[in-house]
Protein backbone atom coordinates (compact mmCIF):
# COMPACT_ATOMS: atom_id res chain seq x y z
CA UNK A 1 0.00 0.00 0.00
CA UNK A 2 1.26 3.53 -1.12
CA UNK A 3 0.70 6.20 1.45
CA UNK A 4 -0.77 9.19 0.91
CA UNK A 5 -0.01 13.24 0.92
CA UNK A 6 -1.95 13.53 4.04
CA UNK A 7 -0.16 10.30 5.88
CA UNK A 8 2.82 11.21 4.57
CA UNK A 9 2.90 14.67 6.63
CA UNK A 10 1.41 12.58 10.18
CA UNK A 11 4.46 10.26 9.58
CA UNK A 12 6.85 13.03 9.16
CA UNK A 13 5.35 14.71 12.47
CA UNK A 14 5.14 10.71 14.39
CA UNK A 15 9.52 11.01 13.34
CA UNK A 16 8.49 7.24 11.25
CA UNK A 17 9.34 9.35 7.82
CA UNK A 18 12.58 11.73 7.82
CA UNK A 19 12.62 14.65 5.20
CA UNK A 20 14.86 17.21 5.83
CA UNK A 21 14.06 19.90 5.09
CA UNK A 22 10.22 18.89 5.36
CA UNK A 23 7.96 22.37 3.54
CA UNK A 24 4.21 21.35 3.18
CA UNK A 25 3.65 22.53 0.17
CA UNK A 26 5.87 20.52 -1.61
CA UNK A 27 3.41 17.55 -0.60
CA UNK A 28 1.33 16.29 -3.23
CA UNK A 29 -1.54 13.47 -2.91
CA UNK A 30 0.41 10.63 -3.29
CA UNK A 31 3.96 11.64 -2.75
CA UNK A 32 6.57 14.45 -1.75
CA UNK A 33 8.44 16.37 -4.15
CA UNK A 34 12.39 16.43 -3.75
CA UNK A 35 14.26 19.62 -4.66
CA UNK A 36 17.73 19.17 -6.63
CA UNK A 37 20.68 20.18 -4.51
CA UNK A 38 23.73 22.04 -5.71
CA UNK A 39 26.43 19.54 -6.71
CA UNK A 40 27.33 17.31 -9.74
CA UNK A 41 29.46 14.61 -9.80
CA UNK A 42 31.01 13.58 -13.57
CA UNK A 43 32.96 10.44 -14.26
CA UNK A 44 36.17 11.12 -16.25
CA UNK A 45 36.74 9.56 -19.70
CA UNK A 46 37.13 5.43 -20.59
CA UNK A 47 35.32 2.61 -20.34
CA UNK A 48 33.80 2.25 -16.80
CA UNK A 49 35.13 -0.91 -15.38
CA UNK A 50 32.49 -1.98 -11.86
CA UNK A 51 35.78 -3.92 -10.73
CA UNK A 52 37.94 -0.56 -10.29
CA UNK A 53 37.09 3.04 -8.77
CA UNK A 54 36.17 5.36 -11.55
CA UNK A 55 37.72 8.90 -11.20
CA UNK A 56 35.40 11.94 -11.06
CA UNK A 57 34.95 15.29 -10.52
CA UNK A 58 32.49 17.22 -8.57
CA UNK A 59 31.44 21.03 -9.41
CA UNK A 60 29.09 23.05 -8.07
CA UNK A 61 25.57 23.55 -10.25
CA UNK A 62 25.38 27.00 -11.87
CA UNK A 63 22.89 29.66 -10.08
CA UNK A 64 22.14 30.09 -13.71
CA UNK A 65 21.89 26.56 -14.88
CA UNK A 66 23.32 23.82 -16.14
CA UNK A 67 23.24 22.90 -19.58
CA UNK A 68 22.56 19.09 -20.27
CA UNK A 69 22.76 17.99 -23.94
CA UNK A 70 21.24 14.55 -25.16
CA UNK A 71 22.93 11.26 -23.77
CA UNK A 72 24.88 13.33 -20.77
CA UNK A 73 25.32 10.82 -17.80
CA UNK A 74 25.89 12.67 -14.59
CA UNK A 75 25.24 12.30 -10.65
CA UNK A 76 23.79 14.89 -8.56
CA UNK A 77 21.95 14.87 -5.00
CA UNK A 78 18.63 16.03 -3.37
CA UNK A 79 18.70 18.96 -1.10
CA UNK A 80 16.23 16.84 1.28
CA UNK A 81 17.53 14.48 3.26
CA UNK A 82 15.06 11.35 3.34
CA UNK A 83 14.28 8.03 4.35
CA UNK A 84 12.24 5.97 6.47
CA UNK A 85 12.59 2.99 9.20
CA UNK A 86 9.05 2.00 8.68
CA UNK A 87 7.94 2.37 5.00
CA UNK A 88 9.88 1.54 1.78
CA UNK A 89 10.41 5.32 -0.67
CA UNK A 90 10.62 4.92 -3.89
CA UNK A 91 12.00 7.67 -6.28
CA UNK A 92 10.62 9.24 -9.47
CA UNK A 93 10.37 11.92 -11.57
CA UNK A 94 8.40 14.63 -11.89
CA UNK A 95 6.62 14.80 -14.77
CA UNK A 96 7.23 17.70 -15.96
CA UNK A 97 11.02 16.61 -16.07
CA UNK A 98 10.11 13.46 -17.58
CA UNK A 99 8.44 15.61 -20.39
CA UNK A 100 11.48 17.33 -20.52
CA UNK A 101 13.23 14.31 -21.51
CA UNK A 102 15.44 13.73 -18.52
CA UNK A 103 15.29 10.94 -16.15
CA UNK A 104 16.21 11.40 -12.47
CA UNK A 105 17.22 7.36 -11.98
CA UNK A 106 18.79 4.46 -14.05
CA UNK A 107 16.36 1.71 -13.08
CA UNK A 108 17.04 1.76 -9.50
CA UNK A 109 14.22 3.99 -7.83
CA UNK A 110 13.80 1.75 -4.63
CA UNK A 111 15.30 2.73 -1.42
CA UNK A 112 15.95 0.23 1.59
CA UNK A 113 14.48 0.35 4.48
CA UNK A 114 16.79 2.19 7.42
CA UNK A 115 18.50 4.18 4.45
CA UNK A 116 18.65 7.60 5.44
CA UNK A 117 20.55 10.56 3.22
CA UNK A 118 20.45 12.43 0.29
CA UNK A 119 18.66 10.68 -2.54
CA UNK A 120 21.89 10.64 -5.20
CA UNK A 121 19.97 11.37 -8.79
CA UNK A 122 20.88 9.78 -11.96
CA UNK A 123 20.73 12.28 -14.14
CA UNK A 124 20.61 11.10 -18.11
CA UNK A 125 19.21 13.52 -20.68
CA UNK A 126 17.33 12.24 -24.11
CA UNK A 127 16.75 16.07 -25.07
CA UNK A 128 18.77 19.55 -24.51
CA UNK A 129 17.63 20.32 -20.64
CA UNK A 130 18.79 23.13 -18.51
CA UNK A 131 19.14 22.50 -14.57
CA UNK A 132 19.38 24.60 -11.25
CA UNK A 133 20.21 24.60 -8.04
CA UNK A 134 16.82 23.87 -5.83
CA UNK A 135 14.45 23.20 -8.52
CA UNK A 136 11.62 20.84 -8.34
CA UNK A 137 12.77 18.06 -9.72
CA UNK A 138 11.99 14.30 -8.35
CA UNK A 139 9.25 13.41 -6.06
CA UNK A 140 9.15 10.30 -3.66
CA UNK A 141 6.22 8.05 -2.26
CA UNK A 142 6.65 5.83 0.50
CA UNK A 143 4.65 1.75 0.74
CA UNK A 144 3.81 -0.34 3.81
CA UNK A 145 6.14 -3.39 3.76
CA UNK A 146 5.29 -6.45 5.11
CA UNK A 147 7.27 -8.69 7.37
CA UNK A 148 10.24 -8.17 9.90
CA UNK A 149 12.11 -5.37 9.24
CA UNK A 150 16.12 -5.31 9.04
CA UNK A 151 17.20 -1.91 8.82
CA UNK A 152 19.46 -0.89 6.05
CA UNK A 153 23.52 -1.19 7.11
CA UNK A 154 25.20 -0.39 3.23
CA UNK A 155 27.75 1.19 1.58
CA UNK A 156 25.70 4.59 0.87
CA UNK A 157 24.37 4.81 4.31
CA UNK A 158 24.03 9.04 5.68
CA UNK A 159 24.83 9.92 1.95
CA UNK A 160 25.82 13.86 2.12
CA UNK A 161 26.30 14.64 -1.67
CA UNK A 162 26.38 12.78 -4.58
CA UNK A 163 27.77 9.46 -4.15
CA UNK A 164 29.87 7.50 -6.81
CA UNK A 165 28.83 3.74 -7.70
CA UNK A 166 31.05 2.23 -5.23
CA UNK A 167 31.22 -2.01 -6.65
CA UNK A 168 34.53 -1.97 -6.38
CA UNK A 169 33.87 -2.92 -2.88
CA UNK A 170 32.03 -6.21 -3.92
CA UNK A 171 35.33 -7.31 -5.88
CA UNK A 172 37.81 -7.04 -2.90
CA UNK B 1 3.03 -3.97 0.16
CA UNK B 2 5.91 -4.64 -0.21
CA UNK B 3 8.37 -7.87 1.75
CA UNK B 4 10.69 -7.04 3.51
CA UNK B 5 14.01 -9.17 3.02
CA UNK B 6 12.94 -11.80 6.36
CA UNK B 7 9.96 -11.92 4.42
CA UNK B 8 12.11 -12.76 1.45
CA UNK B 9 13.50 -15.70 3.13
CA UNK B 10 10.68 -16.58 4.56
CA UNK B 11 8.71 -17.27 1.28
CA UNK B 12 11.27 -18.84 -0.56
CA UNK B 13 11.26 -21.45 2.27
CA UNK B 14 7.73 -21.82 2.11
CA UNK B 15 7.73 -22.26 -1.19
CA UNK B 16 5.80 -19.08 -2.27
CA UNK B 17 9.09 -17.52 -3.86
CA UNK B 18 11.62 -19.50 -6.18
CA UNK B 19 14.93 -18.36 -6.63
CA UNK B 20 17.19 -20.22 -8.00
CA UNK B 21 21.24 -20.64 -6.44
CA UNK B 22 19.12 -18.48 -3.53
CA UNK B 23 22.37 -17.05 -1.21
CA UNK B 24 21.05 -15.49 2.21
CA UNK B 25 24.23 -12.37 1.46
CA UNK B 26 22.28 -11.41 -1.58
CA UNK B 27 19.25 -10.11 1.00
CA UNK B 28 18.87 -6.56 0.86
CA UNK B 29 16.26 -4.65 3.51
CA UNK B 30 13.84 -5.05 1.11
CA UNK B 31 14.67 -7.03 -2.09
CA UNK B 32 17.20 -9.19 -3.23
CA UNK B 33 19.94 -9.27 -5.72
CA UNK B 34 20.15 -11.17 -8.57
CA UNK B 35 23.47 -11.87 -10.83
CA UNK B 36 23.51 -11.53 -14.05
CA UNK B 37 23.58 -14.70 -16.54
CA UNK B 38 26.26 -15.31 -18.83
CA UNK B 39 24.68 -14.90 -22.49
CA UNK B 40 24.32 -11.75 -24.13
CA UNK B 41 22.23 -10.65 -27.16
CA UNK B 42 24.30 -8.20 -29.32
CA UNK B 43 22.32 -6.09 -32.20
CA UNK B 44 24.08 -6.70 -35.32
CA UNK B 45 21.83 -5.63 -38.10
CA UNK B 46 18.20 -4.87 -39.46
CA UNK B 47 16.56 -7.63 -41.33
CA UNK B 48 14.91 -7.23 -44.74
CA UNK B 49 11.72 -6.30 -43.04
CA UNK B 50 13.44 -3.27 -40.52
CA UNK B 51 13.60 -5.69 -37.73
CA UNK B 52 16.38 -6.22 -35.49
CA UNK B 53 18.71 -8.79 -35.85
CA UNK B 54 21.06 -9.73 -32.92
CA UNK B 55 24.50 -11.65 -32.33
CA UNK B 56 24.45 -13.96 -29.33
CA UNK B 57 27.83 -13.74 -27.20
CA UNK B 58 28.97 -15.89 -24.44
CA UNK B 59 30.19 -13.75 -21.59
CA UNK B 60 34.00 -15.01 -20.66
CA UNK B 61 35.91 -13.67 -17.24
CA UNK B 62 37.54 -10.69 -18.79
CA UNK B 63 34.03 -9.41 -19.37
CA UNK B 64 32.04 -7.15 -22.28
CA UNK B 65 32.25 -3.83 -23.04
CA UNK B 66 28.86 -2.23 -23.61
CA UNK B 67 28.66 1.10 -25.75
CA UNK B 68 26.46 4.08 -25.51
CA UNK B 69 23.60 4.47 -28.14
CA UNK B 70 22.48 0.32 -28.16
CA UNK B 71 20.29 -2.33 -26.99
CA UNK B 72 21.46 -5.35 -25.65
CA UNK B 73 19.40 -8.40 -23.92
CA UNK B 74 20.37 -10.46 -21.07
CA UNK B 75 19.45 -12.67 -18.59
CA UNK B 76 19.14 -13.20 -15.00
CA UNK B 77 21.37 -16.08 -13.58
CA UNK B 78 18.29 -17.01 -11.70
CA UNK B 79 15.51 -18.38 -12.10
CA UNK B 80 13.04 -15.94 -10.48
CA UNK B 81 9.27 -16.09 -9.43
CA UNK B 82 6.34 -16.41 -7.60
CA UNK B 83 2.45 -17.92 -7.58
CA UNK B 84 1.68 -15.90 -4.73
CA UNK B 85 3.83 -12.52 -5.25
CA UNK B 86 4.02 -9.64 -8.23
CA UNK B 87 7.79 -8.54 -8.86
CA UNK B 88 9.51 -5.91 -10.03
CA UNK B 89 12.83 -6.45 -11.63
CA UNK B 90 15.08 -3.57 -11.42
CA UNK B 91 19.04 -2.68 -11.31
CA UNK B 92 21.01 -2.28 -8.63
CA UNK B 93 21.69 1.63 -7.55
CA UNK B 94 25.16 0.88 -7.27
CA UNK B 95 25.05 -0.07 -11.10
CA UNK B 96 22.39 3.13 -12.31
CA UNK B 97 25.29 5.24 -10.64
CA UNK B 98 27.67 3.73 -13.51
CA UNK B 99 24.72 4.55 -15.69
CA UNK B 100 23.81 1.07 -16.94
CA UNK B 101 20.01 0.77 -17.32
CA UNK B 102 18.70 -2.72 -16.53
CA UNK B 103 15.44 -2.46 -18.24
CA UNK B 104 13.50 0.10 -20.55
CA UNK B 105 10.87 0.57 -18.09
CA UNK B 106 9.16 -2.52 -18.24
CA UNK B 107 9.77 -3.88 -14.28
CA UNK B 108 6.59 -5.72 -13.98
CA UNK B 109 7.04 -9.39 -13.43
CA UNK B 110 3.47 -10.79 -13.31
CA UNK B 111 2.65 -13.13 -10.30
CA UNK B 112 2.76 -17.16 -11.66
CA UNK B 113 5.73 -16.47 -14.12
CA UNK B 114 8.59 -17.93 -13.35
CA UNK B 115 12.04 -17.88 -15.25
CA UNK B 116 15.39 -16.68 -16.45
CA UNK B 117 14.51 -12.95 -17.13
CA UNK B 118 15.44 -11.41 -19.90
CA UNK B 119 16.97 -7.93 -19.52
CA UNK B 120 17.47 -4.60 -21.34
CA UNK B 121 20.75 -3.06 -21.15
CA UNK B 122 21.31 0.22 -22.57
CA UNK B 123 24.44 1.92 -21.42
CA UNK B 124 24.92 6.08 -20.73
CA UNK B 125 28.06 5.26 -20.92
CA UNK B 126 31.14 2.53 -21.99
CA UNK B 127 30.91 0.39 -19.27
CA UNK B 128 32.16 -3.52 -18.77
CA UNK B 129 29.90 -6.11 -17.69
CA UNK B 130 30.83 -9.41 -16.16
CA UNK B 131 28.97 -12.85 -16.35
CA UNK B 132 27.48 -13.59 -12.83
CA UNK B 133 28.10 -9.93 -11.41
CA UNK B 134 25.62 -8.59 -8.74
CA UNK B 135 23.68 -6.44 -11.15
CA UNK B 136 20.31 -5.90 -10.39
CA UNK B 137 17.35 -6.44 -7.64
CA UNK B 138 14.14 -7.66 -7.59
CA UNK B 139 11.59 -7.15 -5.00
CA UNK B 140 7.96 -8.90 -3.74
CA UNK B 141 4.60 -7.37 -4.11
CA UNK B 142 1.49 -8.80 -2.24
CA UNK B 143 -1.49 -8.64 -4.28
CA UNK B 144 -5.10 -7.93 -3.57
CA UNK B 145 -7.27 -10.23 -5.62
CA UNK B 146 -7.79 -13.63 -7.05
CA UNK B 147 -4.61 -14.52 -8.67
CA UNK B 148 -5.87 -15.81 -12.62
CA UNK B 149 -2.75 -16.46 -14.69
CA UNK B 150 -4.49 -14.64 -17.83
CA UNK B 151 -1.43 -16.22 -20.62
CA UNK B 152 2.42 -16.27 -20.87
CA UNK B 153 4.33 -15.51 -23.60
CA UNK B 154 8.18 -14.29 -22.58
CA UNK B 155 7.68 -16.17 -19.38
CA UNK B 156 8.21 -19.05 -20.98
CA UNK B 157 11.68 -18.02 -22.14
CA UNK B 158 15.05 -18.68 -20.25
CA UNK B 159 17.57 -17.12 -22.55
CA UNK B 160 17.97 -13.56 -23.90
CA UNK B 161 14.99 -13.49 -25.91
CA UNK B 162 13.99 -10.23 -28.84
CA UNK B 163 10.01 -9.41 -29.56
CA UNK B 164 8.68 -12.22 -30.68
CA UNK B 165 6.69 -11.19 -33.47
CA UNK B 166 2.86 -10.65 -33.10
Amino acid sequence: MILTGNKIRDEVCAGKITVEPFNESQLSTNSYDLRLGYKYLQYKSGIIDPKKRHAYDIHDIPEDGLQLESGDFLLSESLEVIGSNNFVPIIHAKSGTARAGLFVHITADLIDIGSIGKVTFQLYATLPVKIYPEMLLAQVSFWRPEGAITLYKGKYQNSTGPQPSKTYLDYV
Amino acid sequence: MILTGQEIINSINSGDITISNFDCSRINPNSYNYLLGNEIKVFSEKDTDGSPKFDTIILNEEGYVLRPGSMYLGVTDEIIGSSLYAMSLIGRSSMGRLGLFLQISANLGHTTSSHQWTLELHAARSIRIYPKMPIGQVSFWKNDGDVQCLGKTYALYNRPTERLPT
